[in-house]
């Protein structure tokens, strides 16, 4: 298997007195669909925030592509959980997508090049959001939404698309539509999924760990009991919770 | 009643609105769409603390001033950046203690300070010629670095988060355009006053926010409202003989009230 994009050593975050990551390494290799899982307040996002270089861990390195140089992580794409941003403000949807693009304009000053804009229509083509390039983002839906801040993360080439809960702001239909869209970007780039609901796992992922604190991994695609109750530290019924068929070892391998 | 024009004076004082609009338009702009209307208020009530020095030091106010609130704001974005602090309960702090500083400065300076009152309250009548010269040269400061930076400034305003993730330097761009709000607030103490200063920053903007789509826009028309309003606050102050800074702030509001109320007849449709 080639070198991995994404690699953890041996991660420890303490925010407030309090232990949120304890020793927590992963690697993340090119082709893969990678879902974390794990209760709320179990670190997830404070995870990623920490591969984005976000937040410095108390112990332990993330490499992007071999190395630690904060200029790597033009190759991320992430799409946060909470509105890091503020939706009143002034700018248009194709800006805001262009501005994805900052990353790896290095003339100064600043300024988009034809480049830029032709990567920006095709975003906006893959998000099916091309008809909505001219509105303002205060007037769209929060499913469009999301796929604009999806079309951010996306123009900017990334090697791994970061996503933290990426669904819970959108309705059941255009949920399916979002794990087609990005069953379709696995072509391209790997994907890393963090999410509290395990009955969102999508059938694609390629590997899959637990996340309370310390993570909890068996390195294949299914989510095991054992796993489970050591990430939420109570037996989980996994049936009880809508968990599908193809999770289980046992029938992992018949679809 | 144009026969006024004739003075002086009273063109200086058309200028220095004019030009203080400029500044209000484009720096106001990034302090709505970044919601940091409060911040700004807390760099302009600490200069008050600089004009105190500026006194007890025999030195210009408003050179006392420049260096203060620079160095609040630098001090402010700083915390806020590295020590997390709370911020609002942070201003409350700076916006008191640099009142408080100015006060024991003038107390403790030897002698009357005899137009400290035009400083909270701002005399555009009394703007002298080497003070516009001064303004001019800070806006095309200003305009230039929001000209060459206007990409970047665009990013950290919107969502800093993922600027930081693009390896765009935010911390030091937050600061400067922390530096730029604080010599525009210094520019404005002239024209209305620091207690009033915050209005003039804030309200063109915020107009401007209800019928604009894009930063460049919104910058366009807030200095036109800007320029307007303070050409419309002197010209009434003159003609009702009121003070100018208070007249042009009270113009500004009832206009944002009119937006308001327009922008709410607009979204009933």
């Amino acid at each position: 298997m080639s070198a991995p994009v994404i690699e953890v050593d041996d991660v420890w975050v303490r925010l407030h007195g309090q232990t949120v990551l304890e020793g927590v390494s992963l690697a993340v290799y090119p082709d893969e669909f990678y879902a974390i899982i794990g209760p709320n307040g179990g670190g997830k996002t404070t995870l990623l925030r920490v591969i984005l270089g976000l937040l410095a861990p108390c112990r332990g390195e993330v490499r992007i592509l071999g190395t630690t140089e904060a200029e790597m992580r033009r190759f991320l794409g992430y799409v946060p959980q909470f509105r890091t941003f503020d939706f009143e403000y002034p700018i248009t949807v194709r800006e805001m997508v262009l501005s994805g693009r900052l990353g790896h304009i290095t003339r100064r000053p600043r300024r988009y090049d034809a480049e830029d804009r032709a990567r920006t229509e095709e975003a906006l083509e893959t998000m099916r959001i091309a008809d909505l390039a001219d509105r303002q983002i205060r007037d769209l839906s929060g499913g469009e939404q999301q796929r604009v801040i999806i079309a951010r993360a996306l123009v900017g080439d990334p090697k791994v698309l970061l996503l933290d809960e990426p669904t819970v702001y959108v309705d059941a239909p255009t949920e399916a539509q979002f794990y087609g869209i990005l069953d379709r970007l696995r072509e391209r780039m790997a994907i890393v999924l963090v999410t509290h609901d395990i009955g969102v796992i999508p059938e694609h992922v390629t590997r899959v760990a637990c996340l309370n604190r310390r993570l909890y991994t068996h390195d294949t695609n299914e989510i095991t009991p054992d796993m489970l109750e050591d990430a939420y530290h109570c037996p989980v019924d996994l049936i009880a919770h809508g968990v599908p068929h193809r999770v289980f070892s046992e029938h992992s391998k018949e679809e | 009643m144009f026969e006024v024009l004739e003075f002086e004076f009273f063109r200086n004082a058309l200028v220095a609105g004019a030009l203080a609009s400029v500044a209000c338009g484009v720096i106001g702009t990034y302090v709505v769409v970044r919601r940091m209307v409060s911040v700004s208020g807390g760099i302009s009530h600490a200069a008050f603390g600089g004009i105190g020095l500026g006194y007890f030091l025999g030195i210009d106010p408003l050179i006392g001033a420049t260096g203060f609130t620079v160095a609040t704001a630098l001090g402010m974005g700083t915390l806020q950046l590295r020590a997390r602090q709370q911020m609002d309960t942070l201003i409350g702090a700076v916006w008191a203690a640099g009142m408080a500083l100015g006060i024991l400065f003038v107390y403790l300076t030897p002698g009357f300070a005899p137009d400290l009152f035009s400083y909270l309250f701002g005399n555009i009548l009394l703007v002298p010629r080497d003070d516009i010269l001064l303004m001019a040269i800070l806006i095309v400061i200003i305009v230039a670095v929001v000209a060459y930076l206007y990409r970047e400034f665009q990013a950290i305003t919107f969502d800093p988060d993922y600027a930081t993730v693009m390896n765009l330097p935010v911390e030091r761009l937050s600061l400067l355009l922390l530096v730029l709000i604080a010599l525009t607030v210094v520019m404005l103490i002239q024209v209305v006053g620091i207690i009033l200063v915050i209005a003039l920053l804030t309200l063109p903007a915020a107009i401007s926010r209800l019928f604009t789509t894009r930063i460049w826009s919104m910058m366009l028309l807030a200095v036109a409202l800007g320029i307007v309003f303070s050409v419309t606050g002197i010209w009434l102050s003159y003609l009702l003989n009121v003070p100018s800074g208070a007249t042009i702030i009270l113009v500004s509001t009832l206009a944002y009230a009119g937006a308001l109320g327009v922008e709410r007849l607009r979204q009933g449709d």
